[in-house]
Order: structure tokens, then C-alpha cells, then sequence
């Protein structure tokens, strides 16, 4: 799937959550700051994405996941076979657009 | 003299119309709500000994709910909210005059977000899959869930309670409303009974139980029979009554409209099995003594009783014989009807819908019928009971709620009078 297929789904994901235009809602929108999303908002939307794109999301991933880029970007990562991002990835996602180097593996082990 | 407490608002959702004037209109015509159990999808109904239920079709959230609240919350909390809206619209209540710690809310529900709840204990059985249950299922299921909402929406910051008695929870919610404004916790007490559990599981529960009417199939208005001969059970219904509860200072100084007065309740246990009332109705007389002696009234002084009245075999011949024993000679005089010939049982709302038709009663003069008493049953014959409209001048008003776990309250309403 592309970066930007995802992308769409999940403005998609949070244009029905929201009830608004989908146009209205930009990657570098802050879920929070932005977006109005509570910490319980997040959890439901990350219940959605789960679902969307079939993966599992673990706890520790969490902090990282505060724009829509970020969780773009988070997901875009997650589907890639080639590179599967290991459970733990605490390095501060890029804040628009799937980046295209992983998170280097060293910092992973912090935490 | 303990301090007055007055009904100044009123709302319900039901079976037989949303909002006080629809269902008003059709209790006074006797109309019946119930309806057969279309299914329960994906679940054909022909497992279910009992097809019949007081269902609310018309029922859609978005239609008073914004959106984004009427998706987070299980059915019977959306009634709830529905409900307290009309009550507090109808009190006058403005919330922005009103000192947000002395609004409480009290909210009785007997089965609570089940809906929810059924859903995703299915679906967690089935697909074995812990990490798909939904995040707010327990937010949800959380028996206190409604209280909470309606804290919320207008923000009542006083205390917030739910009460938890099975069928007599919203009638426990309007007494202990009572008791909370006459201890100067609150000045006002937004009280909602409602339920929504009309579910796959729970309708099942209470098909194995043999609770249920499951003779009317084919005719589900006339399967709410409460008194009847021809009665074989309870018919289960969903809905949420509210009451705006306040003291009497408090609705004097905003000039409210005042329904009635709460004047008495008694909470009381049987102590005696889970299901099953004492046949010799001794437990729900004594009830209703307390209750009026709480009131500071005698059994001479009652015109009205807004019947438990279930339509069980057990359940109304009991609550009769205990009628009969408090008031004597007197209890062919007293009106009595049965809001669940209406709308069927409405569980935890049960309380709260009943006292809505008690508090109008009181305030028209009119007493709505009791559907399908067609062929009055000699072990719970009072002549009080009509299928017509009763026209009476009523002082003194029972309510009577009964619940599972061998739960008894009655609370005393009376014609307010300056």
C-alpha cells in the first residue's frame, strides 16, 4: 500500500470519527492540539487502525503516535515486509510523510 | 419536620411514545406498546419460549444526541440522556443559574450497557481475539455509565449515584433522591430510571427463568396482563423515565411548576429468596406502611396505587394480597393501575417511568388504564383496578417497585398543596 493510500485511510478513520471533511484534516495535524483528540479518543482511533490495516499496535508504541503523520508514517512502516519494524520503536517518528530509513536499531533497545 | 421535596419535571422514552405527551396520550387511550420480537439478528427467534417485548422502534440517538455523544454510549444511557433533557426542559432548570454542586444525579438501572456488553462477549468467545474488545466496553458496561453521561452533559456536579436493585432500582433512585435533598446534600436531583436490555442473552436469561409471557406470541398487545386471569409472565420492555426531584425552597424561589410532592419511602428487604416474593404478601404490606408512616400519612388518606403489577402469576397476586391487608375494607376503594400493561416491564426504568404516570395522575386527576384486565383474577381481584380511564381527585399516591434479591420500596407522592 502506498504512503499515501494510508495516509487516506487513516484521515479517512479519523474524518468518521470526528464526523468532518476528511479535506480538513492534515498530516501535521497534532491529534490532540489540532484535532481535539483525549488520550481515550486516540485509544479508539488506534482500535480503528488496528482493525483497518490488520495490525496490533503495543503499548510502548503509543507516545510516538501523536500526529496524523506520525501514525501514517508508524503504520507505513509496520506493512512493510521487507523491513518489519519490531514491536518497541521509541524513536521519534518523522512528523509528515513515512520516512524511509527505519529508526536506527540501536536506540530501539531504550526504554 | 423534615424538609419538602417536590417533582418539578418530567421525561421518559417508551414503548407507547417518546417524549411525556405521546406517551401520556396513549396510556390514557390504554394503547399497548408491545410488539413481537422481529429477531434478533443474526438469531432466528424460534428458540425463545417468549417472542414479545415493549421495544422502541422510533428510537434514533441522532435525532436528540449530537452524534459523536449518542455513538460512545450504550442504548439505555441514550435514554436516559433523552430523558433527563426533556425533564430538565420541562422543569425550566437552567443549569447556568443553578450552583453545580448542589444538582445531583441519581440513576437506577437494573441490567445497564448490555447491548455493548453482549456484543463484545460474543465476539471475544467466538474469535478468541482479547486485543479486538472494544476500548470502551468497560466504560460502557460499567453499571454507573448513565449516571455519569448525564452528569456530564449538564454538568450536575453534585452527588452521583447509581442504584443497582434490579425492578425497583428508579423507585430506590427517587427515595434516595429524597433523602439526599432532605440531608442538604443537593438542592435538586436529576433522577432517571432506564434500561435497554431487550438483548440475545438477557432476553434468553429470563426465558429459561419462565419469567416471561410466552402465550400471547401471536397477539403481543394483549400479552401484558398485569392482574388478568389470563396473565403467564412479564413482558419485557426497554425505556428510561426522569424526574427533575427538588426541595420545595429551591422550586419556590424559581417559581417552578410542581407535580407532586414526595412525601415518603421505604426501602426494605424480604430477606427471603432471590427471585420468589413471600406469598402472604406480609413483607410488601409492611413496606408500604413504612413508607406511609415515613410519609407521615395514614392507609385512609390513599386514593391511588401505581401497581409493581408485573403480569406474573406469583408476583400480582401477592402484591394484591398485600393491599388488601394494609388497607382492609378500604382497598376496593383505592385506584390502582399497572403501567407495564403498557409498556411491559422496563426493568431498573420501571420505577421511574411509573412514577412519571404517578406524578401526572396526581396532577390531571386522570389515572390511565390498565390494558387487557379483561377477566379480573379472583386471587388478585380489587375493584379499583379498570381497563378505563379513572377520574379521581388524588391526595395521597403509593408507588410500589419490587425487585430480584428480594428487594422491596415504596415511595409516597401526594397532591402538592401550599
Amino acid at each position: 500500500m502506498s504512503d499515501r493510500a494510508i495516509a487516506a485511510k487513516i484521515i479517512q478513520a479519523l474524518a468518521d470519527y470526528l464526523k468532518r471533511d476528511p479535506a480538513s484534516i492534515k498530516e501535521a495535524h497534532h491529534l490532540r492540539d489540532d484535532l481535539g483528540l483525549d488520550s481515550m479518543a486516540v485509544i479508539e482511533l488506534l482500535y480503528k487502525i488496528e482493525e483497518t490495516f490488520n495490525i496490533q499496535i503495543p503499548d510502548q508504541d503509543l507516545p510516538a503516535l501523536s500526529t496524523v503523520g506520525s501514525v501514517a508514517a508508524y503504520v507505513q512502516q509496520r506493512l512493510t515486509p521487507a523491513k518489519p519494524v519490531p514491536a518497541r520503536t521509541p524513536k521519534k517518528l518523522a512528523p509528515s510523510r513515512a520516512p524511509k530509513k527505519p529508526a536506527p536499531t540501536s536506540k530501539k533497545k531504550k526504554r | 419536620m423534615p424538609s419538602r421535596v417536590v417533582i418539578t419535571g418530567l421525561g421518559v422514552v417508551s414503548p407507547i411514545g417518546i417524549g411525556v405527551s405521546e406517551f401520556w396520550n396513549a396510556a390514557l387511550a390504554g394503547r399497548s406498546g408491545i410488539s413481537a420480537i422481529r429477531s434478533f439478528d443474526p438469531f432466528p427467534m424460534d428458540g425463545y419460549r417468549s417472542k414479545v417485548a415493549g421495544q422502541i422502534h422510533n428510537f434514533s440517538p441522532e435525532q436528540y444526541l449530537p452524534s459523536h455523544q449518542a455513538d460512545r454510549i450504550d442504548r439505555y444511557a441514550q435514554f436516559a440522556l433523552v430523558a433527563s433533557k426533556e425533564a430538565l426542559a420541562d422543569a425550566d432548570l437552567l443549569m447556568a443559574k443553578e450552583a453545580p454542586h448542589r444538582v445531583g444525579v441519581i440513576v437506577g438501572a437494573g441490567m445497564g450497557g448490555m447491548v455493548m456488553g453482549e456484543r463484545e462477549i460474543t465476539q471475544l468467545y467466538q474469535q478468541h481475539k482479547p486485543q479486538r474488545v472494544h476500548p470502551n466496553f468497560i466504560p460502557v458496561i460499567t453499571l454507573n455509565s448513565a449516571s455519569g453521561i448525564v452528569a456530564m452533559a449538564y454538568g450536575a456536579k453534585g452527588p452521583n449515584l447509581t442504584i443497582s436493585t434490579a425492578c425497583s432500582s428508579s423507585a430506590h433512585a427517587l427515595g434516595q433522591a429524597l433523602q439526599c435533598i432532605r440531608t442538604g446534600q443537593a438542592d435538586v436531583v436529576i433522577t432517571v430510571g432506564a434500561d435497554a436490555s431487550i438483548t440475545p442473552l438477557v432476553f434468553a436469561g429470563f426465558c429459561s427463568l419462565r419469567a416471561l409471557s410466552s402465550k400471547y406470541n401471536d397477539a403481543p398487545e394483549r400479552a401484558s396482563r398485569p392482574f388478568d386471569r389470563g396473565r403467564d409472565g412479564f413482558v419485557m420492555g426497554e425505556g428510561a423515565g426522569a424526574l427533575i426531584v427538588e426541595s420545595l425552597a429551591h422550586a419556590k424561589k424559581r417559581k417552578a411548576k410542581i407535580y407532586a410532592e414526595i412525601a415518603g419511602y421505604a426501602a426494605t428487604s424480604e430477606a427471603y429468596h432471590m427471585v420468589i416474593p413471600r406469598e402472604d404478601g406480609e413483607e410488601v404490606a409492611t413496606t408500604m406502611r413504612l413508607a406511609l408512616k415515613a410519609a407521615g400519612v395514614t392507609p385512609a388518606q390513599v386514593d391511588y396505587i401505581n401497581a409493581h403489577a408485573t403480569s406474573t402469576t406469583i408476583g400480582d397476586a401477592v402484591e394484591a394480597k398485600a393491599i388488601r391487608h394494609l388497607f382492609k375494607h378500604r382497598a376496593d376503594k383505592i385506584a390502582i393501575n399497572a403501567t407495564k400493561s403498557l409498556v411491559g416491564h422496563t426493568l431498573g426504568a420501571a420505577g421511574a417511568i411509573g412514577a412519571v404516570a404517578s406524578s401526572l395522575a396526581i396532577h390531571t386527576g386522570r389515572i390511565h388504564p390498565t390494558a387487557n384486565y379483561d377477566n379480573p383474577d379472583p386471587v388478585c381481584r380489587l375493584d379499583g383496578i379498570s381497563r378505563s380511564v379513572q377520574e379521581r381527585k388524588i391526595r395521597t399516591a403509593l408507588l410500589n417497585a419490587f425487585g430480584f434479591g428480594s428487594n422491596n420500596a415504596a415511595v409516597v407522592l401526594k397532591k402538592f398543596v401550599a
